[in-house]
């Protein structure tokens, strides 16, 4: 029996380590929000139409979580170039949800890590919306004696499909070539859930 | 030309530093983006000694404060926890890296450009310490 296990789990944990996202059971429509960076662009529901997006919320004197993250979707999102059509990569955006200490300098930081990502922020309650509408959280802390505070913050992030709907997440620890494959077979879900 | 002689000295000394039965090793600082506040170093530190060593802080040239953290990541949340202490057992390495255990460098002097190094010092509960030349490299992440 000890035998048959120790098999399981060889034979599972790989499998295990390859889950890099959920698949919402139903699309989630997204309200109206609107949000805006430091070179006048805005980020709303309209913008979400007709191509895929991978949402991640951070804030950016994040030391270690956001710039990991954020290095790991450059890597998937170029792996996943190679699966997908050009029209349909993922365009990665970055919310801060720390509008106070971000709002400068949100898009050079979305930007150090990929010339095509986009970083926003905005007012309180736009953030809370699309926070809420994607089942997120965060958590401004107890600032220190410098003024200095941290941010609690989803570690997954949001991937929203072409009608603007949210269809799952993805989860830590990023794998570039997992996360490229998970989101190259949700297309093809999606495009089936089209067709039906 | 500071800059040069700094990428000549990353060139000639071995990415490593020990003192005693302590070592340094893989160290790096990854390229902080711009407009962050606070970033982040990594390495293995190594107890080859007969005794438990703990590490009780670090400090870092160019910054107002450094901090030991770890990052834990409980019911999808990413939170961070400063960590007072951390005990390495002989023969052990602790693996500061991404998502775990991090050094956090916080409120840069200025920010670094790749080839730069950032002094560490790191402190034992016995009093010693271990200084560490820790490059600035811009990360590629991969499968």
């Amino acid at each position: 029996m000890r035998r048959l296990a120790l098999i399981f789990s060889l034979i599972a944990a790989p499998l295990w380590a390859q889950v890099q996202g959920v698949e919402l059971d139903d699309p989630v429509a997204l309200p109206d929000f609107h949000l805006e960076n430091d070179r006048g662009e805005t980020f709303d529901r309209d913008t979400l139409t007709g191509h895929w997006t991978l949402v991640m919320f951070g804030f950016l004197s994040c030391p270690d979580v956001c710039p990991f993250t954020l290095g790991n979707l450059e890597a998937a999102v170029t792996e996943t170039s190679m699966r997908v059509r050009p029209d349909n990569v993922p365009q990665v955006v970055f919310v801060s949800v720390d509008p106070a200490r971000d709002a400068e300098t949100v898009s050079d930081y979305a930007r150090y890590f990929h010339p095509d990502f986009k970083g926003f922020t905005g007012a309180r309650d736009q953030i809370d919306t699309l926070i809420q509408a994607t089942d997120s959280f965060y958590r401004l802390m107890k600032p220190d004696a410098s003024g200095y505070y941290e941010v609690q913050h989803s570690a997954s992030v949001s991937v929203i499909a072409p009608d603007g709907t949210l269809r799952a997440k993805l989860q830590p620890p990023f794998d570039p070539g997992a996360t490229a494959e998970f989101l190259a077979r949700l297309q093809i879900a999606y495009r089936r859930s089209l067709n039906q | 030309m500071t800059r040069f002689l700094a990428f000549i000295l990353t060139l000639v000394m071995p990415l490593t530093a020990s003192a005693g039965d302590l070592s340094v090793t893989v160290a790096v600082v990854p390229l902080a983006p711009p407009g962050v506040m606070a970033h982040a170093a990594y390495f293995n530190l190594t107890n080859d000694g007969a005794e438990t060593r703990r590490l009780i802080g670090v400090r870092a040239e160019g910054y107002a404060m450094a901090h030991l953290h770890r990052s834990e990541e409980m019911a999808d949340v990413a939170t961070m926890t400063a960590v007072d202490a951390i005990d390495i057992a002989p023969g052990q390495s602790i693996v500061f890296k991404p998502g775990g255990l991090h050094v956090m460098l916080m409120h840069p002097a200025a920010m670094q450009a790749e080839g730069d190094t950032v002094l560490l010092t790191l402190k034992f509960a016995n009093g010693e310490t271990l200084p560490v030349q820790v490059p600035v490299t811009r990360l590629r992440h991969g499968s």
